[in-house]
């Protein structure tokens, strides 16, 4: 028998790509959201789904340095900016087809990504979390600032032009496809990392970093690989943020809000598990669209106060998430030992 | 243009102690508890909304409702404690930071939901007052605010030097476990500081309702500056959060003088670069960033 830390090989092997369960899962994501996507009549509704999936996949994104890594980061909004100002500001101004630019803004987001990590990877708690925040709110007051190319705080405004070409359409259905496409994306993403040696290095770091280095892992190296691949789907995440909303403006896109949004999705799921941001994000989102819809602007922020809410006390009671404490509830009834140690509660100290 | 660049130093040094006001209880708490409180804005909210009300109702001056303010607060601090900071103490550093975080969205969206966004402000008599001194003008709220916060400083250390309790809480901001085994009781050492910490910020929070109006997200401003401060002074160093609060009202002002549409970005930048070169504060002992000590 050989366990993956016996094999020969890079980092990148795996050995067992994605679990059964996993990919049923996956697939029945795949069918029902199908299903719902072209029979769902209601606009409204076909709206939720969207922001379901998409809040699923850049939870996912963050979970990769969040969770996997157990970097908490407040300054996802930065590279979820680069995305969504990268592709609109190529595409209004040389009208470059937002599908190459929102490759060129995911680049963007990974070399800046690069550059803000590697040297902010020798912090740890709370520290690393500041600089996050720091480096979004620069991010911010620099798009302000740079009102000539960036429009300051009157935002950019997408043109309605409908075609494939310009990631732009008709039918909301479309957004539900890229969005469930983008979605399967982060979901495999995060089951071939937690797979391969990468995800156990990050467990293994995550555990206990001195441990980790002690064992000989290049802590930094590993944590920067997984910060790269988080920036790239992050940023991804806004470019159709952007194609599918048609504005953006800087308070809205690198707010703080929207970096605390992702965490708090992935901790009430579960953090550093591949569903737990999936079933956050599927959770808290018809809460927060359907509290807008029905208050509207009146008492704006109550989906939050409930979100606050939900964080203290998932973070209390159950600091693995809800998934896990079902999955390991389920697991137990059945008579099974839990597949996989779960993330970690107990600090460092 | 000397001048000029004297009363941007003046009020550079006045903004900053109102920083450094704000920024000693969250660094008070830190040091003892080891918990980086993402809440504290939301507490300085309360304290100038509570300061707003009493001035409003009971047409109390918001200098003479500083009692109040600061009972309350320490109230704030007893609950905020026991239901949320408790419980978490002994979880991992990011479990932490999510609880304060959800108890920051909590506090600042229930304030939105209740109180709405409006601007609201305190005026008297004092907060129009300027005092001249040869060329230079200040403020006199912000010289009281100033004043104040010299003062409170002064105080804390008399009393974390002189008392048996401060020792308590020195001790055991040293060394928990030895802390323990000497019979202090580490559980009302963290709540008492705690409440401390808020009680600091509710006499910040008082003294700013003379100076800027209150909406529910005054403190996600206000906190991004007193982390700031707190980390350039060094997590858990009193002196260096004064300090830290003057060189940052300082690098406000001038920037503000400078280029005023970046002043925010200057100080975030430098605050960067003071965490990636000596993530330890200007005055913190290095390697406290690793394992959270004084």
């Amino acid at each position: 028998m050989s366990t993956p830390m016996q094999r020969e090989g890079t980092m990148f092997s795996t050995y067992r790509f994605i679990p059964t369960s996993s990919l049923y899962t996956l697939v029945g994501l795949a069918a029902v959201v199908s299903v719902l996507a072209f029979n769902v009549a209601d606009k409204f509704y076909l709206h939720v789904l969207i922001m379901m999936l998409f809040y699923a996949a850049v939870s996912s994104a963050w979970n990769i340095v969040g969770g996997f890594a157990g970097q908490l980061s407040l300054g996802h909004a930065a590279f979820f900016g680069i995305g969504a100002y990268t592709s609109s500001l190529l595409f209004i101004n040389f009208g470059i087809s937002p599908w190459i630019g929102m490759l060129i803004g995911g680049v963007l987001a990974t070399l800046v990504a690069g550059a803000i990590g590697w040297p902010s990877f020798r912090l740890r708690g709370p520290f690393f979390t500041l600089v996050t925040i720091a480096f979004a709110e620069v991010l911010r007051i620099l798009t302000l600032y740079a009102h000539d190319l960036t429009r300051g705080s009157i935002g950019i405004s997408v043109p309605f032009r409908p075609a494939v070409g310009n990631f732009i359409f008709r039918q909301l259905s479309a957004y539900a496809v890229v969005a469930l496409i983008f979605l399967m994306l982060t979901v495999m993403v995060n089951l071939w990392i937690e797979s391969s040696r990468l995800g156990y290095y990050l467990a293994a770091l995550r555990e206990d970093e001195d441990a980790a280095q002690a064992l000989g892992i290049d802590t930094a190296r590993y944590k920067l690989v997984a910060t790269l691949v988080s920036a790239f789907l992050t940023a991804l995440g806004g470019t159709f943020y952007a194609q599918y909303i048609l504005f953006i403006e800087p308070f809205a896109i690198f707010s703080l809000d929207f970096s605390v949004l992702l965490a708090m999705m992935a901790i009430i799921g579960g953090i550093g598990t591949v569903w737990g941001p999936v079933a956050g994000a599927f959770l808290v989102t018809p809460l927060q669209e359907g509290l807008q819809a029905k208050l509207g602007g009146e008492l704006h922020g109550l989906h939050l106060v409930v979100y606050g809410a939900a964080l203290i006390v998932v973070v209390i009671l159950l600091p693995q998430g809800i998934v896990p404490s079902i999955a390991g509830r389920v697991k137990r009834a059945f008579g099974h030992h839990e597949a996989r140690p779960a993330p970690p509660v107990k600090g460092e100290s | 243009m000397g001048v000029i660049l004297a009363q941007v130093a003046v009020s550079g040094i006045l903004l900053g102690g109102v920083y450094a006001l704000i920024s000693i209880g969250l660094t008070l708490i830190f040091g003892v508890l080891r918990v980086v409180n993402f809440a504290h804005g939301e507490f300085l909210m309360i304290a100038m909304y509570a300061s707003f009300w009493l001035f409003h109702q009971y047409g109390l001056d918001p200098y003479v409702s500083i009692p109040i303010v600061v009972a309350l607060l320490f109230v704030v601090g007893v609950i905020a404690m026991l239901l949320v900071i408790r419980p978490i103490l002994r979880a991992s550093p990011s479990m932490q930071i999510a609880a304060t975080v959800g108890l920051s969205t909590l506090l600042q969206n229930l304030a939105l939901v209740t109180l709405t966004a409006n601007y609201r402000s305190v005026e008297t008599k004092l907060s129009r007052m300027v005092l001249s001194i040869g060329p230079l003008v200040m403020g006199v709220s912000r010289l009281v605010a100033f004043l104040v916060a010299l003062a409170i400083t002064g105080l804390l250390f008399l009393f974390l030097q002189r008392t048996y309790l401060g020792k308590a809480i020195r001790c055991t901001a040293q060394d928990r476990t030895a802390a323990l085994l000497m019979g202090i009781n580490i559980d009302r050492v963290y709540l008492l500081t705690f409440a401390i910490g808020s009680a600091l910020v509710g006499v910040a929070g008082a003294l700013l309702m003379q100076l800027y109006p209150v909406f529910p997200t005054v403190g996600t401003y206000f906190v991004l500056a007193a982390f700031v401060v707190v980390v350039l002074g060094g997590l858990g160093n009193l002196t260096g959060a004064l300090l830290g609060g003057f060189i940052i009202g300082l690098v406000e002002a001038f920037s503000g003088f400078y280029v005023p549409e970046l002043k925010e970005a200057v100080y975030f930048v430098v605050f960067i670069i003071v965490l990636l070169v000596r993530p330890t504060g200007l005055f913190g002992v290095v390697g406290a960033e690793e394992v959270g000590l004084k």
